[in-house]
């Protein structure tokens, strides 16, 4: 038997779960020394591991699990019709704008235009009395010193 | 003459591929008795990789949802317990990284909500000095792996805690083989030179 002992990368090694050269394994398996170090590291994790908890615990996360479980939407279908629907309507956006007849751009002095030649043809036009006429389109005051009054 | 009616099979003499079939047609029974040969694994291991004061019996029972949920995607590649690993480490990687967790707590606050870790070795041990060296290596344990970085806390814990060898961590986590070596020598290196200055 080698008489070096295991340095600490050789028990690491070990500890981690790879093997040693075969010499060196021969020397664990001989050394109580090294295998004491070796043990002394798994007893504590060990030791860690006793405090699991009991089977009372555990079937009870179990039993709430499978209530969740059982108690689930089938599948969640609603949202992916959503989610596709978005989808579907985010892609049209464009075609739509597309297909959109253009809206004629408004000439305002041909509607005047237009209005006027409805008030010409209108026979009550005249008639209207000037206070109406003045509500309606007010006369603006003349101010400054161009003003004759 | 009626021949008699064969009588079911019970849950607990089947292997795992046929119950995991049941529990695919949505047999309750079939997937109560999945999760019991399972659910001790899941536990520990949302326990070990979640910091003190987290809600592990909140994260394994999401956990086993999860997977009985996932079940049809399961294909039987790898082992069933690896693949519950692998959704426990997800979920709690997940849950740390929206809470935004800082996987480091005093030694004082080491799972202060569980049972004390210390109470847990024997108190027949070969000597009252052993024992008590036991004790602060097992606090010395906690502390140590909540000031290791994520992945070597996650590789430390399957490989001691779950039981997982290099190839299941590797497959649980996602990553090559060579990566878990490196993750594992690294967190050994440092939790082995704290238990060993507690029992030199």
């Amino acid at each position: 038997m080698s008489i070096q002992h295991l340095t600490d990368d050789e028990l690491e090694t070990v500890l981690c779960g790879e093997p040693l050269p075969t010499v060196r394994e021969a020397h664990l398996h001989d050394c109580l020394v090294c295998r004491r170090r070796r043990d002394a590291f798994l007893e504590v994790v060990e030791a860690d591991l006793a405090d699991d908890p009991d089977e009372a615990t555990l079937a009870a996360i179990r039993e709430r699990a499978l209530a969740r479980w059982q108690g689930r939407p089938v599948i969640h279908w609603w949202r992916w019709a959503a989610a596709a629907a978005a989808v579907v309507l985010l892609a049209l956006v464009p075609v739509l704008r597309a297909l959109r007849p253009a809206v004629p751009a408004i000439n305002p002095e041909a509607v005047m235009a237009e209005v006027d030649r409805a008030l010409a043809q209108d026979p009550l036009a005249s008639l209207a009395s000037e206070d109406v006429v003045n509500e309606l389109m007010p006369v603006a005051e003349t101010t400054g010193e161009g003003s004759n009054s | 003459m009626a021949m008699p009616a064969a009588r079911p099979r019970p849950l607990d003499d089947m292997d795992e591929g046929e119950l995991i079939a049941r529990a695919r047609r949505g047999d309750v029974a079939a997937a109560a008795e999945l999760l019991s040969r399972h659910d001790r694994l899941v536990f520990r291991t949302c326990r070990r990789l979640l910091p003190a004061g987290e809600d592990v019996e909140a994260a394994a029972q999401e956990t086993l949802l999860r997977a009985l949920r996932s079940l049809p995607s399961y294909t039987g590649a790898g082992s069933f317990s690896g693949w519950l690993v692998a959704i426990a480490a997800n979920y709690c990687r997940d849950r740390l990284r929206r809470r935004k967790l800082v996987p480091f707590q005093p030694l004082e606050a080491v799972h202060e909500d569980d049972p004390d870790p210390m109470a847990v070795i024997p108190a027949a041990g070969p000597s009252p000095e052993r024992t008590s060296m036991a004790r602060q290596a097992v606090a010395l344990l906690h502390q140590e792996l909540d000031r290791l970085p994520g992945r070597q806390r996650e590789v430390f814990s399957l490989r001691f805690f779950v039981g997982l060898d290099l190839e299941g961590i590797a497959t649980a986590l996602g990553v090559d083989v060579g990566t878990v070596k490196t993750h594992l020598h690294r967190a050994v290196h440092r939790v082995r030179a704290a238990v060993e200055e507690a029992m030199p």
